[in-house]
């Protein structure tokens, strides 16, 4: 059944598919939710699993590693959590243990940055654990129930990090497939311990202390059992896809299968990349395009990697990297797809670039990547090209020239005749036709935007389309400026993962929000785009007027939603009437149908709350709001606030209060 | 037929051949090969004589051409390696035998309820042998190392001294565990482990029977040399 997850909840999923018996942890931003979510599990009695509260990542790795000795275990960290398993995680590795971490990747401070980027999984990359990128929370769930078929398998025997990108994958609520037990039960079998601890007949020393001899003959059996996780991780995906329907493989390849020009990467951000492939493909002067996403990072399949490239004839390759080469000639990925073109292809090899971009949660926005084929372009045409990173979205040191008056002057000396000699090819930036539905809530935090849109989206999905909405987090303190984007397909077979960032529709939750110097709302609207506000102080002109907007522009849309949320006795919850309005706009989902959807999964109270929708979807209106009537006057309330000290001394106040003692 | 636990199926062996059949279907249990074999082997609907990755032959006419099929397989039953998965699996025994048997061995693993969980061509990983997986160490086959070049004097104890059971202190403060308590009551005495023994002296100075010197050095029972060097006396 396919359902609306977030990318933790997914994880969490896949924990529980597997039938995971131990799982310690100890939570961490933007992974904590796949914990919670596996806590609430097992104390509802849903899960029958050994959680362990632990008390830092350090004995979460710790107890992780030595219950996976007799069961199946796994848990979950990001960021400076799996920076602090660091020191544990090689006794895992070195013991030949398989067990799951899935990691919600994050970038790893100073300065405190609690975002996405692959700094987490590059940091513990020679560890010795198989990784695996997920591209979205389908296959965060999928690829968890792999990793303990693929480290389980005995010839791997192999601890495995899932990897997911922080907030645009773990937070991203998207159509997730959840197979049923019976289906996993039958593609993964039960854990079969070779060496468990606590075995009275048998019973053995983990973790001894080996002299240069066996030590370093232990070490090439350690690296051959990881090397044999590539052919693994290859059957186990093809077999995964022929029992449960999804394949998968060590790499995807997406476009053209002779692709002169490729871009590389790993993980979330090659949605938006599929979308610049399949817009750019076949324009004139465009030669073969591919995406290269790699999903097993760790062991790399080098080999395959490369044979693939010169199948495909590949002139250059663009590697974009999430993460810093701290002083290494590139970045990780870049790193390792440099060497394996050297290993199995040498000389004739395709002129490689690294770029670096979307750390700390940088957008990956898609005309990144027309900038990045651009690039590729050039350098398959001959053109000079930098040896040293290049940067995404730094204006001071860009990779095309196109502001030389941003340029830092400095850079001039080092780069100049690089960007000189790399010209701007107009048909790579060919403008993004947004066919599909976007819409944007701007709310306070609080209000609850991110839940209706949660439940926009688990509408869409139950009337069969492919939604995700993508909240923003991290400023969300009580009261401040959220939003969250929602993208509705509405063309095409291919599952999209791409937000152009220009809405059809904005909803605005707080009028307030409209006087906001530092925020407009309006300024990604599509023309002909519709603006819903949720006042009744204002009126459509007004609100026009506030965000500078031609009547042609845009359509604006009043809806007196806090009005309505109070009438129904819902206080100050008005998200559900919002929730209704939006439908009002939205042309593509059908109301009735989402009713029924709502009917089943709104909160308490319930009759209410369907009011609010119903309610929210009938007074959306392009007119003014009629004045709200004034309500009947209390006379303690004006009492109290009329009250003034002088009237009466304090002697006097506590004297009348003893008089008329209480009930 | 195959010895296993396994609940509700059992396992014919006919040449290289398996089948597995519940047990309930199993009416000839005197019969070596189950009447219905070949018709149910195709319509069975797990098929899980396909999985086996044994030979597969339709018709008993291509048995009868191929003699070499009815030569038993060598069998390793997990079940007989481990009676419980969490009571340890003999590992390197499952590795050495399949080592053997070469690219024909196969592990397959059945659920208890009589479910094919697996199958796999088994190879060991291991480049270098002598090291198990993992760097595990078994406890128990494990050799203790001759520690005897370690030390510069030889060291015995003499049974005639020594208290036994009523004072057992050079046992408890030796540091590497070479000193055993032999005998029962009045006579018993302790005994130093030759190949144990890394002749630290502990034993010899925390000796409470000093004036009785059972503990001797290099056969000796009083070296004034030694004394000094320990006691400065």
């Amino acid at each position: 059944m396919r359902r609306s997850l977030a990318g933790n909840t997914a994880a969490a999923w896949g924990f529980r598919l597997s039938r995971v018996q131990c799982y310690p942890y100890y939570p961490i931003t933007p992974s904590t939710s796949c914990s919670e979510q596996i806590a609430a599990w097992v104390a509802d009695g849903e899960m029958d699993t050994v959680v362990i509260n632990v008390e830092s990542e350090h004995s979460a790795a710790s107890a992780v590693i030595s219950s996976a000795k007799s069961v199946r275990a796994g848990t979950a960290t990001s960021s400076k959590g799996l920076l602090y398993m660091v020191e544990v995680l090689e006794n895992g590795s070195g013991a030949s243990l398989p067990f799951t971490i899935f990691v919600g990747n994050r970038a790893t401070g100073a300065p405190i940055n609690i975002w996405g980027d692959n700094s987490d999984a590059y940091a513990v990359r020679d560890s010795g654990f198989i990784q695996l990128f997920a591209a979205d929370a389908q296959e965060a769930l999928d690829d968890i129930i792999q990793a303990y078929r693929i480290g389980e398998d005995l010839t791997v025997r192999q601890p495995v990090l899932v990897n997911l990108r922080g907030f645009t994958g773990t937070h991203t609520f998207e159509p997730v497939e959840v197979p049923t037990a019976a289906e996993v039960d039958s593609f993964l079998p039960a854990y079969l311990p070779l060496e468990p601890l606590f075995a009275p007949d048998r019973p053995v020393t983990y973790g001894p202390m080996l002299s240069a001899h066996y030590y370093r003959r232990h070490k090439r059996n350690q690296t051959e059992a990881l090397r044999n996780a590539t052919g693994v991780a290859e059957k186990v995906g093809r077999e995964f896809g022929e029992q449960l329907g999804r394949t998968y493989r060590n790499f995807e390849w997406i476009g053209d299968q002779r692709a002169e020009l490729v871009i590389a990467l790993v993980g979330e951000s090659s949605g938006a990349a599929e979308t610049i492939v399949s817009h750019l493909q076949g324009q004139r002067g465009v030669p073969g395009l591919a995406v290269l996403r790699i999903r097993l990072f760790n062991p790399f399949p080098a080999e395959a990697v490369a044979r693939a490239l010169f199948r495909a004839g590949t002139k250059a390759v663009v590697v974009l990297d999430e993460g810093l080469p701290h002083g290494d000639v590139f970045p990780p990925l870049a790193a390792r797809l440099a060497s394996a073109l050297q290993a199995y292809w040498g000389t004739e090899a395709p002129r490689l670039a690294s770029v670096i971009g979307g750390l700390g949660g940088s957008e990956i926005r898609p005309e990144h990547f027309q900038t990045l084929f651009n690039l590729a372009a050039n350098m398959a045409d001959g053109r000079p090209y930098r040896r040293e990173p290049c940067w995404l979205d730094i204006e001071e040191d860009p990779i095309l020239l196109t502001d030389a008056g941003k340029v830092n002057p400095k850079l001039w000396k080092r780069y100049g005749e690089i960007w000189k000699a790399q010209p701007v090819l107009p048909p790579y930036h060919l403008p993004l036709p947004s066919c599909n539905y976007e819409i944007r809530l701007y709310g306070r935090a609080g209000q609850g935007a991110i839940t209706s849109a949660v439940f926009f989206t688990g509408a869409g999905i139950e009337s069969g389309f492919w939604v995700l909405t993508k909240p923003t987090f991290g400023s969300e303190r009580r009261g401040a400026v959220v939003h969250s984007d929602t993208v509705i397909q509405s063309q095409g077979a291919a599952k999209t993962r791409c937000f152009t960032g220009r809405q059809d529709l904005v909803c605005i939750y707080d009028d307030t929000i409209l006087l906001s110097p530092s925020h407009a709302p309006a300024h990604g609207l599509k023309p002909g785009g519709t603006i819903l506000v949720n006042t009744d102080r204002y009126t459509p002109n007004r609100v026009r007027e506030l965000l500078n907007l031609a009547p042609s522009e845009a359509s604006v849309l009043v809806v007196p939603a806090s009005r309505i949320a109070r009438e129904l006795q819902l206080g100050s919850f008005f998200n559900m009437v919002m929730l209704g309005a939006m439908h009002r706009v939205c042309p593509l989902l059908d109301f009735d149908l989402a009713l029924q959807f709502y009917g089943k999964n709104v909160p308490l109270p319930k009759e209410a709350n369907l009011e609010a929708i119903r309610r929210g979807y009938l007074e959306t209106t392009d007119r003014e709001v009629a004045a709200p009537e004034p309500p009947p006057p209390d006379e303690q309330e004006e009492a109290f606030f009329h009250w003034r000290p002088e009237e009466e001394s304090l002697e006097f106040a506590m004297l009348r209060s003893l008089e008329n003692p209480r009930g | 037929m195959l010895p296993s636990s396994n609940q509700k199926k059992e396992f014919w062996v006919v040449g290289r051949l398996v089948f597995p059949r519940d047990k309930e279907s199993a009416a000839t249990p005197g019969s070596p090969v189950p009447e219905d074999s070949q018709g149910s082997r195709r319509s069975a609907p797990q098929g899980d004589h396909k999985l086996l990755g044994f030979p597969v032959i339709h018709g008993t006419k291509v048995i009868a051409r191929r003699t070499d099929l009815e030569e038993p397989p060598q069998i390793l039953s997990l079940d007989e390696l481990a009676g419980h998965a969490m009571e340890g699996l003999d590992y390197p025994t499952v590795m050495n035998a399949l080592a053997d048997l070469g690219p024909e061995g196969r592990v397959v693993l059945f659920s208890r309820n009589g479910k094919l969980l697996r199958w796999e061509t088994f190879e060991d990983p291991r480049i270098c042998k002598d090291v198990e997986r993992g760097a595990v160490i078994h406890n128990l086959e494990q050799k203790p190392p001759d520690m005897s070049g370690w030390r510069t004097h030889e060291f015995s104890i003499d049974p005639k001294g020594c208290l036994g059971t009523v004072c057992a202190r050079c046992v408890r403060v030796c540091p590497e565990n070479a000193i055993h308590l032999r005998g029962e009551g009045a006579s018993s005495f302790c005994e130093i482990d030759p190949t144990a023994c890394k002749g630290c002296f502990i034993c010899w100075v925390e000796c409470v029977r000093k004036s009785a010197d059972c503990i001797l050095i290099d056969g000796k029972v009083f070296d004034s040399e030694l004394r000094s060097a320990h006691f400065g006396e």
